[in-house]
């Protein structure tokens, strides 16, 4: 059968910014359908149950930026969100001892004196100038990005006024957010501290999802995201979605078809249709046939422009661009169903650290090596593991007694020498469990179920182009008005009536629903 | 109590006799006051062994700011520069290598023998790389622009420097601006596949810093050592007839025909203050030498924290100053050969020799090397870099032998365990000929005599803070405005009456003149508003 039905837009995927796009271009009295590949919506936030009675947020596990905006204007409390806070990161020591960082300022400055003095007392400096800095960085994540090449009045005005925003910040906060930008997590923390946890516990949020070590210059940017959701003041830094991730998505779709979106599932887009440079509708694997008055892909730039429309039909600039625009994945993810609670010899038995995240960053130096596998084409034998109970925070996602247990792993290489296979793939689940067994020895009798996620699975399961996390790498090179291409970066593109809003856009990365909204700001701005 | 100069300069290597040069010729009373026996600092040919003439510090020189050429009348004085054809000759271990050329041309023919695609692309790289280094050269030649200061004329400078940009035309503006955060592996994977140009042309984003090719920043760094190389001449190599020494005493001569004095064997030990103002310097010896202006051509952080009391400077600020990242790399060595090394399947006489001799198989031999370094060890097999002068003059060894200066990266100041003592010394010396042996495998049986510089040695032969090679690392958080210190990037010093212009202002390392220019254009500046 071959049906053809009119809309006003068309959205390609059904991920989260995909949904928040859907969401306002409907409240906007559109006419929108949504289409996802896959048969649940959420692209990589979602809950999925592998193992009877157990749920897994399978890829995206924690939220901390998705903009209050959003969560008011799509009134997504309403419709499920519920955000419990992680309390605490732990990070066990190789020494046997831990470093704890709490809820409770108090509390994580008396840690903090036990393994340096000196720390303590720089660690409420440096929260305060990062929570300036994450203050003066904010409105610039909310911009849709102005084009420097353009000599228009309208974007001339808003590079001054970024311009000016910058220079107002004056001495200290200027010179400290061009440090960050420019340096390495672990050369900025230098500055600052001396207990090693806590230096590479903090360092490793620069190096989630890329392709860097916590000594690559440009990796002490990503240490502000840290301090951004507190200023929203909805959560304090990291939280977790009741019902696992996937709760985020559906809250958004179902704030989204409340709003009169159409949502369709297994519904994987073939083609965008073109009629003389402008996009049409789409075509599915299937045949089937939409028509819109315009066409938004959520997903990477790489699909986006390289698979769903023939590069002929974009300016040579734009195709080399995209061509050239690095997405290498660089994370795993494993996700255990366990029979009972792990027992960290740091701190044994049951406790709050097991209702926050285990940090496995016992040094700077650990974690520079777990780079060095990976940049040479090798998993990393002893990997950063950013480690969460959902089910001790959240007891519905696991029987009564049990648990499941999710497990961030940086490095694991798209680009793997001689490819991933199923044998590597449990090879590098063998890896985790084995350093992870190192901190808690009895986690390998516990294991029920497991399941082991490299960016080759990503790619092939979730649509993720070679399992960037944030579809298309947040390097200083391909951010803001260069994400995904420069002169394209206000989520316009070349192709009339196509439109752009997934993460391979500025902000990009994370659930802040961000690149979502600025989209449709753009989409009703044309309209 | 000496009689009163209107300037003291710090420090006779280059930069400073070039401000030396310039306030003299503006009618000031300047002394120079050098540590060593002779002016040049790291730009120096000293005979080591008795025939043999070496370039122990700096072996070739950056772009000279042409307004100092002019201005100083270098060549007058006897200053002449020589640009090495070939550019660079990277052997392979098995055998053969690659020859780049001062003509984009012939360099495409050679790589066209690993990579047709290669060949065809290397023009338009080479030809961006002109473009992205115009702009960098048309910025070197001023101060840092003060990004936050609310002052109309400050905030034109900005926008002067973004019109500059933006005519370079929308798309290569982009592409500037992109390349700039870039890493030299990202750099390559846009336009070459071949790895021993990919490692040749990397190398010299890495050269002097303790970052390996997959570094943010260090694309930066390969444009930085190519402002003002003859367009397509990538990786090309300038050099002064007769060695640097001659650089040096033509910089001399510019400084003394315009009236500056020079005192060599003059250690200064401190800047003297008197309320808030610097008045003079003391020796080492206890002589004093008064002025109504200090420039420090010494590095920022030794002028900062030795040369001054820290009472002098706000916590603040001597934070910053502390938080200079050095990370010094290199080592010296300099060989006394009664031959020519022969590599592998090389091509037939010895006109690949002439330019710079590289070992730089792949960038991942270069990131190998780096994550030795990393770790605080020595690398296993290094990054070398080495010229033989000999070659295109003579006078600078006996008939028929040859000096060679070398370059070896990784050489970490801080070594993880040790320190660098003739044990450590030797290690390297025998490392660098083995490594060179790999390539070259007559070399052990040519050398006569072995100097080897750790940077120990580097940072008290030459007074450069952990033997860095730069005044300070040259990486993206430590350039532009942010050199030495953020705030403080314009040549002059939080104490009044102190400039500095080291390589460690802006523009940064390489033999350039532009720290000195920019220097005194700034001096003269502030002397006539006195006035």
């Amino acid at each position: 059968m071959n049906e053809t039905k009119r809309y006003d837009a068309i959205i390609i995927g059904g991920g989260h910014n995909g949904l928040v796009t859907a969401a306002y271009l409907a409240r906007a009295g559109k006419r929108v359908l949504v289409l996802e590949r896959r048969h649940l919506l959420g692209g990589s936030a979602v809950t999925e149950e592998f193992y009877p009675g157990f749920k897994f947020s399978t890829l995206s596990y924690v939220v901390s930026l998705l903009r209050p905006e959003i969560i008011r204007d799509l009134e997504l409390p309403r419709h499920g969100l519920e955000i419990l806070p992680l309390e605490s990161t732990v990070t066990p020591m190789l020494n046997g001892d831990y470093l704890g960082r709490w809820s409770d300022h108090d509390q994580t400055r008396r840690e903090l004196y036990r393994h340096s003095p000196t720390d303590a007392e720089a660690y409420d400096d440096f929260g305060k100038l990062m929570y300036q800095l994450a203050y003066a960085m904010k409105p610039i994540l909310g911009l849709v990005p102005p084009d420097p090449t353009s000599l228009s009045p309208k974007e001339l005005l808003s590079l001054a006024r970024i311009g000016k925003h910058f220079r107002d910040l004056g001495e200290e906060q200027f010179y400290a957010l061009y440090k960050l930008m420019t340096m390495s997590s672990a050369d900025f923390l230098d500055e600052w501290f001396e207990t090693e946890p806590l230096k590479a516990t903090m360092a490793c949020s620069g190096i989630i999802g890329t392709y860097q070590g916590v000594r690559s210059p440009g990796t002490a940017y990503v240490l502000l995201h840290h301090y951004m959701g507190e200023i929203d003041g909805v959560f304090r830094s990291w939280g977790f979605a009741k019902g696992g991730t996937g709760a985020i998505s559906e809250s958004i779709a179902g704030a989204a078809r409340r709003l009169g979106a159409e949502i369709r599932t297994e519904a994987s887009v073939a083609e965008v249709k073109l009629k003389n440079g402008r996009a049409t509708g789409v075509v599915l694997e299937n045949g089937d046939e939409f028509d819109a008055k315009i066409v938004v892909t959520s997903v990477d730039p790489k699909l986006s422009f390289l698979k769903f429309i023939d590069p002929e039909e974009l300016p040579e600039d734009f195709a080399e661009a995209i061509r050239r625009f690095r997405i290498r994945g660089s994370s795993g993810k494993v996700n255990l169903a366990l029979d009972g609670l792990p027992n960290f010899t740091c701190l044994p038995g049951e406790g709050p650290h097991l209702r926050g995240a285990i940090s496995i960053s016992p040094t700077i130096e650990y974690l520079e090596r777990a780079f060095e596998d990976a940049k040479y084409g090798n998993f990393s034998q002893q990997p950063f593991m950013d480690v969460i109970l959902p089910s001790m925070i959240d007891p519905g996602m696991a029987p009564p007694g049990k648990h499941v247990m999710s497990i961030f792993v940086q490095y694991a290489p798209y680009a793997l020498n001689g490819g991933w296979n199923d044998e590597k793939r449990e090879a590098f689940g063998d890896a985790v469990v084995n350093t992870l067994s190192l901190f808690a020895p009895n986690i390998k009798d516990l294991i029920l179920y497991r399941k082991v996620l490299t960016p080759w699975d990503m790619e092939q399961e979730y649509g993720l182009t070679q399992g960037n996390i944030f579809q298309g790498e947040l390097a200083l090179h391909q951010l803001f008005f260069m994400r995904p291409a420069p002169q394209w970066a206000d989520y316009r593109t070349p192709i009339k009536n196509y439109y752009q809003c997934g993460s391979g856009t500025h902000p990009g990365g994370g659930i802040t629903g961000a690149s979502g909204k600025l989209a449709a700001d753009i989409i009703l701005k044309d309209w | 109590m000496n009689d009163a100069y209107d300037t003291i300069v710090i420090g006779g290597g280059h930069n400073g006799l070039t401000v030396a040069a310039y306030l003299a010729k503006a009618g000031q009373r300047v002394l120079v006051l050098e540590r060593r026996e002779h002016v040049g600092g790291a730009a120096v040919t000293e005979e080591i062994y008795p025939g043999f003439k070496f370039d122990t510090g700096a072996h070739r020189i950056g772009r000279l700011q042409p307004e100092v050429v002019r201005d100083l009348q270098l060549a007058k004085h006897g200053l002449e520069v020589l640009p090495s054809d070939p550019s660079v000759y990277a052997p392979l271990p098995d055998g053969g290598g690659l020859t780049l050329w001062r003509d984009p041309q012939k360099s495409a023919e050679e790589i066209g023998r690993f990579s047709k695609q290669d060949a065809s692309r290397y023009g338009d790289f080479a030809a961006l790389i002109d473009k992205a280094t115009g702009f960098l050269a048309s910025i070197y030649g001023e101060p840092p622009i003060d990004p936050v200061s609310t002052k109309t004329a400050d905030t034109m400078d900005g926008l002067r420097i973004a019109g500059r940009l933006r005519r370079l035309g929308k798309h290569d503006m982009m592409e500037v601006l992109r390349i700039l955060p870039m890493n030299m592996v990202e750099l390559m994977d846009d336009w070459f596949e071949t790895d021993i140009l990919r490692g040749t042309l990397g190398a010299a984003g890495i050269t002097g810093i303790r970052q390996g090719p997959y570094s943010t920043g260090t694309a930066f760094l390969f444009l930085h050592h190519h402002v003002g190389i003859t367009t397509g001449a990538l990786r090309g190599i300038l050099r002064p007839r007769g060695g640097m020494g001659s650089l040096s005493a033509a910089f001399e001569a510019a400084a003394t025909t315009n009236g500056a004095t020079i005192k060599t064997g003059s250690w200064v030990e401190r800047i003297d203050v008197e309320n808030g103002k610097a008045i003079g310097v003391t020796l080492v010896s206890g002589e004093k030498f008064a002025a109504r202006r200090i420039v420090s051509n010494s590095n920022p952080r030794h002028t900062y924290l030795d040369l001054l009391d820290p009472m002098n400077l706000q916590p603040a600020f001597l934070h910053r100053v502390r938080n200079i990242r050095m990370n010094g790399v290199c080592a010296r060595v300099n060989l006394a050969l009664d031959a020519l090394p022969e590599f592998k399947d090389a091509p037939a006489g010895d006109a690949h020799l002439r330019g710079a001799i590289s070992i730089s198989p792949s960038l991942n031999y270069l990131e190998k090397a780096y994550d030795n370094a990393k770790h605080g060890e020595l690398s296993e097999k290094p990054y070398i870099e080495a010229v033989i002068p000999s070659l295109s003059d003579p006078t600078l060894a006996p008939d028929g032998k040859h000096v060679m200066s070398i370059l070896v990266q990784y050489a970490p100041f801080d070594l993880k365990e040790g320190v660098w003592d003739d044990a450590n010394r030797a290690k390297l010396g025998d490392l660098t000929l083995e490594t060179l042996a790999e390539y070259a495998p007559n070399i052990e049986s040519i050398v006569e005599h072995a100097h080897v510089l750790t940077p120990l040695d580097i940072e008290g032969m030459f007074g450069l803070a952990e033997g860095n090679i730069y005044h300070g690392e040259m990486t993206l958080d430590q350039i532009y405005f942010m050199r030495p210190v953020p705030g403080w990037a314009q040549y002059r010093a939080p104490v009044e009456n102190l400039y500095l212009c080291s390589a460690g202002t802006h523009p940064g390392g390489g033999v350039t003149a532009a720290n000195g220019y920019n220097a005194a254009q700034v001096i003269l500046e502030d002397s006539k508003k006195k006035k």
